[in-house]
């Protein structure tokens, strides 16, 4: 891996922000709400209103608010919000802080699940097992997660009465009371990551298995432990490390649901009340960190890989 | 005569599958001594890995043993407990791959892969087993041993991997080894450096070997006896020596026929010496990759990789031309060039004409000269019918008058052997050696004056590939079609060709007659290239073809563009 | 096209695949025909009526017969994603085929643009463009249709690369063919089948997604009966009448699973060489 690469690879996130960013601008320029009406509501004088939208910048042509808006952004401003007229950063970014933690703790369950499981069903490929951890799945990834959600709630909250059913505790207010309410989403979110991710596990390692080099390895002699274990295992994970980087995606449209149904006040809840508000700047903002996000994920998930098969040779 | 080490006696095996079971192997006896080699030559389909796997113990799901037995000394292999055979396998009992780059794990160093085998089975402590593995590695000839270890197999040469892998299984001190086709993926000299690598070893170690291989001039180079495998019945034992001069069964005969002898010519005429050749290239060089401007500002390293040096050939019309060559010699890229695949700066005459010196070429030419490609699953398109890939020829080239679509491509199936009916099959239902006289049948419905021939038969069994051969000399008697014939296989092309160009990487070597090849070449990598090349005879001794093979061709031109 | 679908039901998940979308096919077509009460009507009698004989799916706040809104509402979800993965499929075949064909910058700078676009969850594309066209279902097929195409580019233009470098169309060039049929007669039929099985294995995700925004209450708008409508209505009754929730949500799983195995079931059955 050379710095030539790595220069590159940032460029193409450099990009990906950029075209987001045109791509929501140019959506909230579409979209049928006067920043000013919003603002100062229905009944405000002309007078006053041509004077708040002087004011934003609103009488401006779109490239040049573009162009206020992007500069703001890279100087660490995202505006403030129009609804309640706080920053927006400091609206957005403690929430993404809640989110992230979700997400990771979903990604952490996720792996502990899936991994193991699309082992064994390759394992015990064309077995009951494998019919049994095939059936697992196609439901996992069928069940949408606000079906998911309210089983679970309905199940473990009110039924069983184990785990509150919505809301949320800061973590560094109670980290029992915090996990407690952490479970329900969790859960939830990750399901059908588990479900997609066991499927990959199993087929690249049903693939590494029938491979020439695994079944050299039995007839070299080794433990067949050991040769799933150091000789298989690694050269199905490392596919998996790609296809975990681009269920982020998944998994971040995921939470916004989740964060819906469970009352978290995480950034998909943030976006939801800023769409339903056409708060432009929130819109703005909330989109482009969780594509931000996302763009990251897939960085670090290239430079592992690189690291992990150092057969690759980036020029 | 010593008890066998490795007794294969009476055994059968058959794989189950949706239509039933499918019989691979039929009451194999076969028996191998202390210090002996035993050949098994069969085709695809003979069963002949089938019979790996079974002594490995490795078989398939699907796999249902018919009785028999396998022994190794005094244990019964069919019997022996998990534990034990692990234990056997790959240390008294090892075996070496047909691919030396899919037997090794591409994540991890060469050295971690030997060095686990080594402490596997010479309990040895990860030190010990380090030196053993450099050891090792020195004894197979292979440089800088240790920088070796640290190596990922993609760092590393097809011949030098599969010393490598040849060097751990003899570390191991194996009594029996089973080889299955350890030079089929390799180039011709690596292969034959291999071959007496091998033998060298077995004289020093006294190992009993199983050799198996499709190619029975090699086996009955390396063997000392030879069994020949036709649906998994073995049909002829015989001493090495003999299997050429006296085969006993039709199938060994036919075999035999067909395995490609240089010193029997299939081809007697010689061309009608024309005033004019049919085709002459002048100039005819590939270069891939570019330099740009930007790159060249910077003053980065060219990267352009010179795949074919300019080079200058004539065609004579119903002459046959071999270009004969390693793989990476550029042979396959000139037949590119000639059909306007990729861009050269050279200039083609066709027939008087000039032809283009870049993109474009007449649609005269087009159908003129036909390129039929190696692999035919990849060159027929697996969406149409027989019917379909014949008939556009005819569609884009024309039909023959008084014919009917139908009827032409009827004609065109009866011309390359093949029942009419087959029109309306797809690829996928035809055999390799069928999809390969689709791919000729397409070729000469387009009525070619010169037919390029990219390794036509280097995907088809010698018996397959015997009578395509007997095929396209057949229609060149009919059609007075002249050929390039592109191969790795210099004993073929002896036989077929009337001129024949050696390559070595992108370097048109040398250009010579097939009886100035018979009369012994003047270059030193076209010797080198012979010496390699097993006959099919029984030679008293054989001599050792190092010598020759390390030698490089003189004079190499340099290979960077500039 | 009869080889096809004979290899497709010879494999179980085929079978359970082609089933399930059949059923699925029934309910769009003949649905509000074979609903045995209206969708709409209320009953103040039959208020929160769990499964039974007269209704088989219970009933919900306001009498109404769920097993009859189930099957009316099967129209608006299945053709909905149906519709919106096609588009993206359409969309997604020509973009990709284009892109893998011009190659080059032009094929860099398509596919970094969909890199990009994919960077944004589909669901929070397909939530920006409704909020931006307004609520209703044809925008959600919109959103969802846009959201989908770089996926689908991508997987069409990775197969394009793919056919594009094989000797048959090397074949086809040689013998001086048009680029006309090169990519309609020759690369085209061998790119349809991966970007149909891709499709069909969309569509699943298209139900989910739809049924998301409406619940979310940016899809379908009352009284429809939208899978993802209803069971984002019976959510505040889920203590006293869960069946309310259960029953739309069991049919969304239904539907998804049916997808999910065709796709599957279609990617082995069109494989040209498993099928001997």
């Amino acid at each position: 891996m050379t710095a030539a690469y790595l220069g590159r690879r940032l460029l193409t996130i450099v990009y990906t922000l950029l075209v987001v960013s045109l791509l929501v601008f140019g959506m909230t320029q579409l979209l049928p709400a006067d920043a000013a009406v919003t603002l100062l509501g229905a009944s405000a004088t002309p007078q006053s209103l041509a004077q708040v939208r002087a004011q934003l910048g609103l009488d401006q042509p779109a490239w040049l608010q573009y162009w206020h808006w992007l500069s703001g952004i890279a100087a660490g401003d995202f505006g403030r919000s129009m609804r309640t007229g706080q920053d927006v950063a400091a609206m957005m970014f403690p929430a993404l802080g809640r989110s992230l933690l979700l997400a990771l703790l979903a990604l952490v369950l996720m792996l502990a699940v899936a991994i193991p499981l699309g082992i064994v069903a390759a394992l015990h490929r064309g077995r009951a097992m494998d019919l049994v951890v095939a059936m697992v799945s196609y439901i996992g990834i069928s069940v949408p997660e606000f079906v998911t959600a309210t089983v679970v709630a309905l199940l473990f909250a009110d039924f069983l009465g184990w785990l509150p059913a919505t809301g949320y505790v800061p973590v560094t207010e109670s980290i029992g009371g915090w996990l407690a309410h952490m479970v329900l989403p969790t859960l939830t979110v990750s399901m059908i990551l588990v479900a997609h991710v066991s499927r990959m596990v199993r087929s690249e390692m049903v693939d590494v298995l029938a491979s020439d080099y695994v079944r050299a390895a039995h007839l070299k002699g080794l433990s067949p432990r050991r040769v799933v274990l150091h000789h298989a295992l690694r050269n199905a994970l490392l596919p998996t490390i790609t296809i975990v980087a681009l269920d982020v995606g998944y998994l971040l449209g995921g939470i916004i649901v989740v964060e819906e149904i469970f009352a978290i006040p995480g950034i998909g809840r943030a976006l939801i009340v800023a769409v339903q508000n056409r708060d432009l700047p929130a819109i703005q903002a909330g989109v482009l960190i969780i594509a931000a996000t996302y763009a990251l994920a897939n960085f670090l998930a290239d430079l592992a890989y690189a690291w992990l098969d150092r057969r690759i040779q980036y020029a | 005569m010593s008890l066998p080490l490795l007794s294969v006696s009476d055994y059968s095996l058959s794989y189950l599958t949706p239509r039933g079971p499918l019989e691979v192997l039929e009451h194999v006896d076969i028996d191998v001594t202390q210090g002996e080699v035993v050949g098994v030559v069969g085709e695809s389909g003979s069963g002949k890995t089938s019979l790996a796997w079974a002594i490995m113990r490795y078989l398939a799901r699907n796999a249902v043993e018919g009785g028999g037995s396998i022994r190794l000394g005094a244990d019964d292999l069919t019997t022996l407990e998990p534990r034990r055979l692990c234990a056997l396998r790959g240390g008294r009992l090892g075996m070496v791959f047909q691919d030396p780059s899919a037997a090794l794990n591409p994540t991890l160093t060469l050295g971690s892969q030997l060095i686990e085998m080594i402490r596997r089975h010479r309990r040895a402590s990860r030190t010990e087993a380090r030196a053993l593995a450099i050891a090792a590695l020195g004894d197979v000839d292979l440089k800088q041993p240790e920088a070796m270890l640290a190596r990922f197999p993609h760092q590393l040469s097809g011949g030098e991997k599969q010393r490598a892998l040849i060097a751990g299984a003899f570390a191991c001190r194996p009594a029996c080894l089973i080889f299955d086709e350890p030079t089929t993926a390799l180039d011709v000299i690596n292969a034959a450096q291999v071959l007496d690598l091998f033998a060298r070893l077995r004289e020093d170690t006294g190992v009993a070997a199983l050799y198996i291989s499709h190619d029975l001039a090699l086996v009955s180079r390396i063997a000392d006896r030879v069994c020949v495998l036709e649906k998994g019945r073995i049909v002829e034992r015989s001493p090495a020596r003999e299997i050429f001069a006296a085969p006993t069964h039709p199938y060994t005969r036919r075999l035999v026929a067909a395995v490609p002898d240089p010193r029997r010519r299939l081809l007697d005429e010689s061309p009608d010496k024309a005033s004019q050749p049919l085709l002459s290239m002048r100039g005819i060089g590939v270069d891939y990759g570019r330099h740009s401007w930007l790159a060249r500002w910077l003053d980065r390293p060219d990267r352009r990789f010179r795949a074919l040096a300019p080079m200058d050939l004539d065609i004579a019309p119903g002459e046959i031309v071999g270009v004969v060559g390693e793989s990476g010699s550029g042979k396959s890229t000139l037949a590119k060039a000639l059909t306007g695949l990729v861009d050269h700066p050279g200039e083609i005459d066709f027939d008087g004409q000039r032809v283009a010196t870049r993109g474009r070429l007449r649609d005269d030419y087009r159908r003129r000269v036909q390129l039929i490609f190696q692999h035919p699953d990849a060159s027929l398109n697996p969406r149409h019918r027989v019917t379909e890939l014949i008939g556009r020829s005819y569609r884009l080239f024309g039909l023959p008058e008084g014919e009917t679509l139908a009827q032409a491509v009827a004609r065109s199936l009866r011309e390359v052997r093949l029942e009419p009916a087959l029109a309306r099959r797809y690829p996928h239902e035809l055999s390799g050696g069928q999809k390969q006289r689709v791919a000729i049948a397409r070729a000469f419905a387009a009525r070619p004056d010169l037919v390029i021939c990219d390794e036509i038969t280097a995907a088809l069994d010698v018996s397959v590939q015997a009578s395509v051969i007997e095929l396209l000399l057949s229609l060149r008697r009919h059609h007075g079609t002249a050929y390039l014939f592109i191969t790795h296989d210099i004993n073929l092309i002896q036989q077929i060709a009337h001129r024949i160009a050696v390559m070595y990487r992108g370097d048109l070597v040398e250009l010579l007659s097939a009886e100035a090849m018979a009369a012994g070449p003047a270059h030193a990598y076209t010797r080198a290239l012979l010496a390699a090349t097993p006959l099919p005879v029984s030679r008293p001794s054989v001599p050792s073809v190092v010598s020759h093979a390390t030698a490089q061709p003189q004079g190499t031109p340099p290979h960077d563009v500039r | 096209m009869p080889d096809t679908l004979k290899a497709l039901v010879r494999s179980p998940q085929g079978v359970v695949g082609v089933a399930i979308c059949l059923l699925a096919l029934i309910l769009v077509v003949l649905g509000p025909w074979l609903a045995p009460y209206d969708p709409n009507a209320l009953s103040f009698t039959a208020r929160y009526q769990p499964p039974d004989l007269d209704h088989w799916f219970g009933t919900d706040q306001m009498g109404r017969d769920l097993f009859s809104r189930v099957m009316v509402g099967a129209h608006a979800t299945i053709v909905m994603s149906l519709l919106a993965t096609a588009i993206a499929m359409l969309l997604g075949a020509v973009v990709g085929t284009l892109s893998a064909y011009l190659g080059g910058r032009v094929d860099e700078a398509i596919m970094r643009t969909m890199d990009a676009i994919m960077a944004i969850p589909s669901l929070l594309f397909a939530l920006l463009i409704v909020s931006t066209l307004g609520k209703s279902d044809i925008n959600a097929v919109a959103a969802i249709a846009i959201a989908f195409t770089p996926g689908m580019v991508r997987v069409a233009r990775s197969v394009a690369l793919a056919v594009r470098t094989q000797d048959y169309v090397s074949a086809a060039i040689v013998r001086g063919e048009s680029t006309r049929f090169i990519v309609l007669r020759e690369m085209l039929p061998n790119i349809v089948a991966p970007v149909i099985v891709e499709g069909t294995v969309r569509v699943a995700f298209a139900v989910m997604l739809f049924a998301t925004l409406s619940f979310l209450g940016l899809g379908a708008q009352p009284p429809s009966s939208e899978w993802g409508l209803m069971v984002s209505e019976a959510r505040s009754h889920l203590f006293t009448a869960p069946w309310m929730m259960i029953m739309p949500g069991f049919c969304i799983a239904l539907v998804a699973i049916g997808f999910n195995l065709l796709g599957d079931g279609l990617r082995d059955a069109l494989n040209p060489r498993s099928r001997v």
